[in-house]
C-alpha cells in the first residue's frame, strides 16, 4: 500500500483499531517525510530528539505499547511490544531509547510492584503522551544499586528526600519519575524504596536540574541529572512495600531487558538493508558489490546474525509468560549476548560499506550513526558486565543439574503465532532455582527417533558444550561465584549464553513447520554452524549452496521490502 | 544432597551456615559472627540468594531467595530455618 506521508505528524490514529507503527512512520527514503533517514540524521548532527518525530510517535500513541491492557494501553505480550518497538528502532535509534525505552523503564516498577492508584495514575499519564523517567543511576555506584545513597528520610505524612541522579533520560522534561532511593541507613537489601514522583507537585525550590550530558552515540538522548534538597514527597508516594525495591528491581527489569534486545534487532535490519542496497549499486571491478565472494558471505553473515538474534530475543520475551520462573537467566543472557552479536554483525558490514561507513550524510549516512547508537543502546540499561555478573551467581546450581535434567519447555515458547497467558509481574522468580527448560530442547531433540542427521549433529556440539560448562562450573571456586568473579567465569556466561541462543534457534526452527524458511533446515543449519564457530568448536564444512540458498532469500526479501528478522514483514516506502 | 535427611536441631543448621558463609567469603568459620549482619561481614546481595539456593538443595526445601535479606544474621536465618523445617511434617 502507498504510505501518504504528508499526514503523519500530528494524526491520531483510528480509535479502535490496531495501527501499525512501520506504515504510520512512512517510507524513510522519501525527503517529503518528516521522520525519513535525511531528517533523522539532521536531528543527530543538532544534538537534538527529533521534534517531528517525537509528534509522529505522539500521535500514534506508542505510550500505549506500554501500559498493560487491563490499563487501557496495548501491552500484552513482551515479544509483540518489541515487534512494534522495533518500527522505531529501525527508523531512528534516539527515538527508540529517547522516547521510548526510558520511559518503559520508569513504567515497569509501577506496573509489578504499584497500588491500584499508582497504576491508574501512570497509565493515564502515558495515554496522554505524558514522560516519565527511570530516577535510578548514580555517577558513584552505577548499577550497584545497594549503595545507592540519594535518601529519602520519613518525616510525619511524608519523605524529605536529598541527594542527586545523574545520567537519567528524560529528567529534566519527565511528568513522573521513578526514584530509586534509600530509605533505611542500614546497608543491605531492605534498605531501598521506590517513591513514584509527580513532578507538577513537587516544589522546584527543592530540586536543582544538573547539566545535560553528552554522548557519542544517541546523540538526542536528553540525559540529565537532578538534585534533590530536603524535597517533600507524600508518604504514599511509595511503591510496593518500604525496603522492597531491590526485589522489585529484580522483577521488573527482568522484563526490560527481556525485551529491550528484541528491539534493538531493528537497528541492524536498518544496518544491513543499507550495506545490501549499497553492495547491488556498486559495482567493482566489473561486478556489483554483492556478487564479490567475502562481501556475499558477510551479507549473509549478518543475515544469520540477525535471525540468531531474533530467536533469542524472541524466545526469551515469550519466557517472560511461559517460564517466569527461569527468566532471571534468560533476561540477563539476552541483554548480555544479542546487542554484543548485533554490533559484530555491524562492525563487519561496514567492512563492505568502506569509506561509506564513515560518511555523515548521503545515501548511506543512517550506517555510521546507527553504528555509534548501538553501543548506546548495548549500554543502555545494563551493560554486558552487569548482565554477565548477575548469570554468574546461578551457575554452579545450573551446572549441578538443570543443564542435564529439566523439564522441557511448553512449544508455545516457540510457536511464534500462538497466544500467550498474561505477563504476572509477580511470578517473575528471582532465581532459576537451577532449573533451564530451553536448553533441554537440544537434549529433547537428539534423543527424537525422528531427528534429522544433520541438526542432531550440531545439536550433539551444544550438548557437549554444555557438560563440559557444567564441569567448569562446578569448579569454580567461591570468589567466582560471585559478582566479583574473575574473566574466567565471565567466559562461562559467555558459552552458555551461546548455547541458550542456539536451543533458542532449534526451538523455533521445530515449531515453524509452516513456514517455508523457517520451518526448512538450511537456515537453522548455518546458524547452528555460526554459533558452534563462535565457540570454537567445528561445525564441518557448510554444504554446497547453502550461502546461495540464504542469500537468494536475503535478496528476496529486499526486492519484496521485508525485514529480515523472523517476522518477516513488509516495511514502509 | 538434596533428599537425604538432615540434622535441623538450630545449632546444626548454625554451623552449616556458617560453614558455607566461611566458604564463600574464604574465611576460618570462627571468625564469622553469628550475630553480624552478613552484609557487613562480606556477603552481598548477591550471596545472600546464592545461600537459599544452598538452603534449597540441603533441606530439600523452597525458599525466597530473599531469605537472608529479612533473616540478616547467621543466628536469624538459623531461627527462620529450624522453624520452617519444624512445620514441614
Amino acid at each position: 500500500m502507498s504510505v501518504d506521508t504528508a499526514s503523519v505528524p500530528g494524526q491520531v490514529a483510528d480509535a479502535g483499531a490496531e495501527p501499525d507503527l512501520e506504515t504510520y512512520l512512512g517510507n524513510p527514503h522519501d525527503p517529503a517525510n518528516p521522520v525519513s533517514f535525511p531528517a533523522v540524521l539532521a536531528a543527530d548532527e543538532r544534538g537534538e530528539l527529533l521534534a517531528e518525530g517525537e509528534r509522529a510517535l505522539d500521535g500514534y500513541g506508542l505510550n500505549a505499547e506500554f501500559v498493560p491492557r487491563a490499563l487501557g494501553g496495548r501491552f500484552d505480550r513482551a515479544d509483540r511490544l518489541a515487534q512494534v518497538l522495533r518500527a522505531v528502532f529501525r527508523r531512528d535509534t534516539t527515538l527508540g531509547v529517547g522516547y521510548g525505552v526510558t520511559t518503559f523503564i520508569a513504567a515497569t516498577p509501577v506496573w509489578t510492584d504499584g497500588t491500584a492508584q499508582q497504576r491508574r495514575w501512570m497509565a493515564d499519564l502515558l495515554l496522554r503522551h505524558g514522560k516519565a523517567s527511570a530516577g535510578y543511576n548514580e555517577l558513584a555506584h552505577g548499577t550497584d544499586f545497594s549503595r545507592a545513597e540519594l535518601r529519602a528520610r520519613p518525616a510525619g505524612d511524608h519523605y524529605r528526600v536529598t541527594g542527586r541522579k545523574e545520567m537519567v533520560g528524560n529528567l529534566a522534561r519527565a511528568d513522573a519519575v521513578t526514584l530509586f532511593a534509600r530509605t533505611d541507613d542500614r546497608p543491605g537489601s531492605r534498605s531501598h524504596s521506590h517513591l513514584l514522583l509527580d513532578m507538577a507537585a513537587l516544589p522546584a525550590e527543592h530540586r536543582r536540574h544538573l547539566r545535560r550530558y553528552r554522548t557519542a552515540g544517541v546523540r538526542g538522548v536528553l540525559l540529565g541529572g537532578l538534585e534533590f534538597t530536603d524535597c517533600p514527597v507524600p508518604s504514599d508516594a511509595v511503591v510496593g512495600e518500604p525496603g522492597g525495591a531491590m526485589e522489585t528491581v529484580l522483577r521488573a527489569f527482568q522484563v526490560t531487558r527481556g525485551v529491550l534486545p528484541g528491539m534493538a534487532v531493528g537497528i541492524v535490519d536498518t544496518q544491513l538493508r543499507t550495506v545490501l542496497r549499497f553492495a547491488l549499486d556498486r559495482r567493482l571491478y566489473g561486478l556489483p558489490v554483492a556478487e564479490l565472494p567475502h562481501a556475499r558471505t558477510t551479507l549473509v553473515d549478518g543475515f544469520l546474525d540477525l535471525l540468531i538474534g531474533d530467536c533469542l530475543a524472541t524466545v526469551v520475551a515469550r519466557a517472560l509468560h511461559l517460564l517466569p520462573d527461569q527468566t532471571s537467566v534468560y533476561s540477563a543472557a539476552v541483554k548480555y549476548l544479542v546487542p554484543k552479536l548485533l554490533q559484530e554483525a555491524a562492525h563487519r558490514l561496514s567492512v563492505v560499506l568502506g569509506a561509506r561507513s564513515y560518511l555523515r550524510d548521503g545515501p548511506y549516512g543512517i550506517f555510521q550513526k546507527n553504528l555509534r547508537d548501538l553501543l548506546a543502546a548495548t549500554l543502555t540499561h545494563a551493560s554486558a558486565a552487569v548482565c554477565q555478573a548477575t548469570i554468574i551467581p546461578q551457575l554452579p546450581r545450573l551446572a549441578q543439574q538443570g543443564w542435564r535434567s529439566s523439564p522441557p519447555p511448553p512449544p508455545a515458547l516457540f510457536r511464534l503465532g500462538d497466544p500467550l497467558p498474561p505477563l504476572d509481574f509477580g511470578a517473575l522468580g528471582l532465581s532459576a532455582r537451577g532449573v533451564d527448560s530451553l536448553t533441554a530442547t537440544l537434549r529433547g531433540y537428539l534423543a527424537e527417533p525422528g531427528a534429522q542427521p544433520a541438526v542432531a549433529r550440531l545439536c550433539g556440539l551444544f550438548t557437549a558444550e554444555l557438560d563440559r560448562l557444567a564441569e567448569a562450573c562446578a569448579e569454580l571456586p567461591p570468589r567466582d561465584r560471585t559478582v566479583i568473579a574473575g574473566r574466567r567465569s565471565f567466559d562461562l556466561t559467555d558459552r552458555y549464553a551461546t548455547v541458550l541462543a542456539a536451543a533458542a534457534c532449534l526451538g523455533v526452527w521445530r515449531h515453524q513447520r509452516d513456514d517455508p524458511f523457517l520451518g526448512d533446515v538450511p537456515w537453522l543449519a548455518a546458524a547452528l554452524s555460526r554459533l558452534a564457530g563462535r565457540l570454537g568448536l567445528h561445525p564441518g564444512t557448510a554444504p554446497d549452496g547453502l550461502e546461495r540458498h540464504l542469500y537468494t532469500e536475503l535478496l528476496a526479501r529486499h526486492r519484496d521490502n521485508r525485514g529480515f528478522d523472523l517476522v518477516n514483514r513488509r516495511l514502509a516506502g | 544432597m538434596s533428599g537425604t535427611i538432615q540434622d535441623t536441631s538450630v545449632d546444626a543448621i548454625r554451623s552449616w551456615l556458617a560453614g558455607r558463609i566461611a566458604f564463600y567469603l574464604q574465611r576460618s568459620v570462627e571468625e564469622i559472627d553469628h550475630d553480624l549482619p552478613l552484609v557487613e561481614i562480606g556477603l552481598d546481595s548477591v550471596y545472600a540468594m546464592t545461600l537459599s539456593g544452598d538452603v534449597e538443595e540441603r533441606y530439600d526445601i523452597e525458599v525466597e531467595p530473599t531469605m537472608a535479606w529479612d533473616h540478616p544474621t547467621v543466628n536469624a536465618l538459623a531461627g527462620y530455618l529450624h522453624g520452617v523445617l519444624g512445620s514441614r511434617g
